[in-house]
């Protein structure tokens, strides 16, 4: 589904190279976790996949279902399936989520040839998936974030990912800021929207989530390369001894899928 | 330069010379207005950007071009009643180029001790409530304009609400401006006078229908007696070739409420000087505005909030959407006297700046002379960010949606209070045909 090919990445302001060669294939199907110290470049990977403007793409690919994206908006890679869960959501005072869902289903469905949904149907529609997060209706009737707290900032991400219904999700750092109760709905949400079509790919600091989102592979980001790549056991692993024994190797480790 | 602006004052004059004998006889009244305006227009010079409150505006267009009296045009009216607000059928009065439409107004739904009507008509059948109130409440010392607008007082809308009366169907004032062979002017007078524990909501629209220069110089007189609330709201889509000078004054008694929204989308220059009295202790009210302008549109509000007695809580919002070349001037005075204490005054001027030459002039203004208040105040400038169009872009939306969301977002403060339904609406739509233009038109520079 996802192909990722020696991908070099550059701050576009300062020209500061943040991916250093990145290789990642995801496959439908699939949850991958993508961990890492700060600053290893986690979230710039994530973004660069759904399209922000501020990273430049210098070197490299990035295939989407076999076809380069680079050149696409972030809008056309969210028509065709792309969906980023943001760390930090932006607030929207004033346009409730009900409105932003309902114009971006519909977009999207428009794009791909499917029913777009009348407000009737789309309430309908949305109103069955806020069970998967634990929200209640008014959820949809409030401004996009705004007076959120940190805990429903996430869950609604999770929420608008539901909607959406993409093939493939970045999640990024969707477990920071969550206490025990908040990521396990998070994480349930997450693994009744995951299915055998659709591909998943959890960027996190902490093994944490992982305990209730199993992953099928894990990998280690250092100084913008994927150092080491392996089963759930790795995460467990980090988890134990940290990313120091691995900073070490990453100079000699080129390629991800080792 | 200075040749030239004599040159067309002298314009002025005699257009104001001509039009006077052809106007007078209807009514004495009138007349004496009509008069004593003139004489004011005769003796005070038109602004130039060398007054401090005029300096970022250029009158020039105005004063190098000549303008006929509105109502001495022959036109053709085309079909406008898709600016009709249903909630105000049968409560609307229409002026059409400054003159009363009849066929197009009705005001079965308004009680029956409300006098509502034309000034027109009005002062020919002598009203009584018309004389007390007519030019009593327009407080603009030595301004040329409002005394322009007295000395071609015409027509416009008379509105009385009596005591203890809840007129319940708002009110839509609609003044078309149909499209001409020759650069017109009119100077449309409303009077709004709520009486004790009235209560009364105004939509003063003024929508031009093609794309022809007119000169737009509407003065609004309310006065609020003990214990009234007014809202008003004023939505202005001339002509983007037009000018609009607006002048609004605002007496609020003991108790009274006045609510007031101001929506700026059209004309070329547009000036809009709203102005509150206090008239006694225990007042409130709000003088919100929004500015939305692009291509080469200037749009100032210079307002005057004038707190006097104690006990007040005013509120004043305004907000600007800029792109393209336009350019924004706000001014906004607070004064609070000697004796005014415990005043409650909030001030914010904030400004979205969507182009590299759009241009913003921003003076909060404070000037306080009791010391048991609470004024806040404040200006910003800031733009679209784009971490927030990526975010909205991410979740599918194109440029054009996202843009339009975020510029709604920002706008809406200023009308989510808004209480006819319609209204809100349309002006959802207006921020729409805004974005799309700018976007359509590459006014974005």
């Amino acid at each position: 589904m996802l192909e990722i090919k020696d991908l070099h990445v550059c701050v576009e302001e300062d020209g500061t190279e943040i991916l250093k060669g990145v290789n990642l294939t995801i496959n439908k199907g699939e949850i991958h976790a993508i961990m890492g110290p700060n600053g290893s470049g986690k979230s710039t990977l994530s973004k660069a996949v759904a399209g922000h403007e501020a990273y430049e793409v210098t070197q490299g690919d990035i295939l989407f279902e076999g076809e380069s994206i680079l050149e696409l908006e972030p809008e056309e890679r969210a028509h065709l399936g792309v969906f980023l869960a943001f760390q930090y959501p932006v607030e929207v005072p004033g346009v409730t989520n009900k409105t932003l869902l309902r114009q971006a289903y519909n977009t999207i469905a428009r794009e791909q040839g499917r029913e777009e949904l009348d407000p009737l149907q789309f309430e309908d529609y949305a109103k069955d998936k806020l069970d998967l997060i634990d929200m209640k209706e008014e959820f949809l009737d409030r401004s996009i974030n705004a007076g959120f707290s940190g805990g429903e900032k996430k869950r609604n991400e999770i929420f608008q990912m539901a909607v959406l219904n993409p093939k493939l999700s970045f999640l990024d750092e969707t477990d920071s800021g969550l206490d025990i109760d908040a990521l396990k709905t998070v994480a349930n949400g997450i693994n009744q929207i995951a299915d055998e079509d659709k591909a998943v790919c959890l960027v996190t600091h902490y093994q944490r989530i992982l305990d209730y989102v199993t992953p099928d592979h894990v990998h280690v980001m250092i100084d913008g390369k994927i150092a080491k790549s392996g089963d759930k056991d790795l995460a467990v692993k980090l988890e134990e001894q940290g990313y120091d024994w691995l900073t070490d190797v990453a100079s000699v480790s080129v390629n991800g899928e080792q | 330069m200075a040749k030239v602006k004599q040159q067309t004052e002298q314009t002025f004059l005699q257009d104001l010379l001509d039009f006077q004998g052809s106007l007078n006889g209807e009514s004495e009244f009138l007349d004496e207005v009509r008069l004593k305006g003139a004489e004011e227009v005769r003796n005070t010079p038109f602004p130039t950007k060398k007054l401090e409150d005029w300096k970022f505006i250029s009158l020039r267009d105005l004063y190098r071009d000549s303008y006929e009296l509105a109502s001495n045009l022959e036109v053709d009216v085309p079909d406008f009643s898709e600016h009709f607000l249903p909630e105000s059928k049968e409560s609307r009065l229409v002026f059409i180029n400054g003159s009363f439409s009849a066929e197009h107004s009705s005001t079965k739904a308004l009680p029956e001790e409300v006098v509502i009507g034309n000034i027109a008509n009005l002062a020919a059948e002598g009203n009584e409530q018309l004389k007390e109130h007519l030019h009593k409440h327009a407080d603009f010392e030595d301004d040329v304009f409002t005394s322009f607008n007295s000395a071609f007082l015409e027509d416009g809308a008379f509105i009385y609400v009596p005591k203890d009366v809840t007129v319940e169907a708002p009110v839509h004032l609609l003044f078309i401006q149909t499209d001409a062979d020759k650069n017109y002017f009119t100077t449309s007078r409303t009077v709004v006078v709520a009486d004790e524990d009235s209560e009364i909501t105004l939509v003063e629209d003024h929508i031009g229908l093609g794309d022809n220069k007119y000169f737009n110089l509407p003065v609004v007189e309310l006065n609020l007696e003990d214990r009234s609330f007014v809202k008003h709201t004023k939505i202005q889509r001339d002509s983007f070739e037009a000018i609009h000078i607006a002048r609004t004054a605002a007496s609020v008694a003991q108790h009274a409420n006045y609510e007031s929204y101001t929506i700026t989308r059209g004309a070329k220059l547009s000036r809009n000087e709203p102005r509150i009295f206090q008239m006694d202790e225990e007042v409130e009210f709000t003088v919100d505005g929004l500015v939305l302008i692009d291509g080469d549109q200037v749009s100032d509000t210079h307002s005057v909030m004038d707190h006097r007695f104690s006990h007040a809580e005013s509120h004043q919002l305004h907000k600007c959407v800029i792109n393209g070349k336009a350019h924004s001037v706000f001014n906004g005075k607070i004064y609070v006297q000697k004796d005014a204490q415990k005043i409650d005054s909030f001030q914010e001027n904030r400004n979205l700046l969507l182009s590299r030459k759009g241009l913003v002039n921003t003076k909060p203004q404070l000037e306080i002379f009791a010391d048991d208040v609470v004024c806040t105040h404040g200006a910003t400038v800031g733009q679209l960010e784009e971490d927030e169009l990526f975010y909205l872009k991410s979740r599918g939306l194109d440029e054009q949606q996202a843009r339009e969301l975020l510029i709604y977002a920002f706008a809406l403060e200023t009308i989510e209070n808004i209480t006819v339904d319609s209204v809100q609406e349309l002006l959802v739509d207006e921020v729409h045909r805004y974005t799309e233009r700018q976007l359509d038109s590459e006014l974005t520079v």
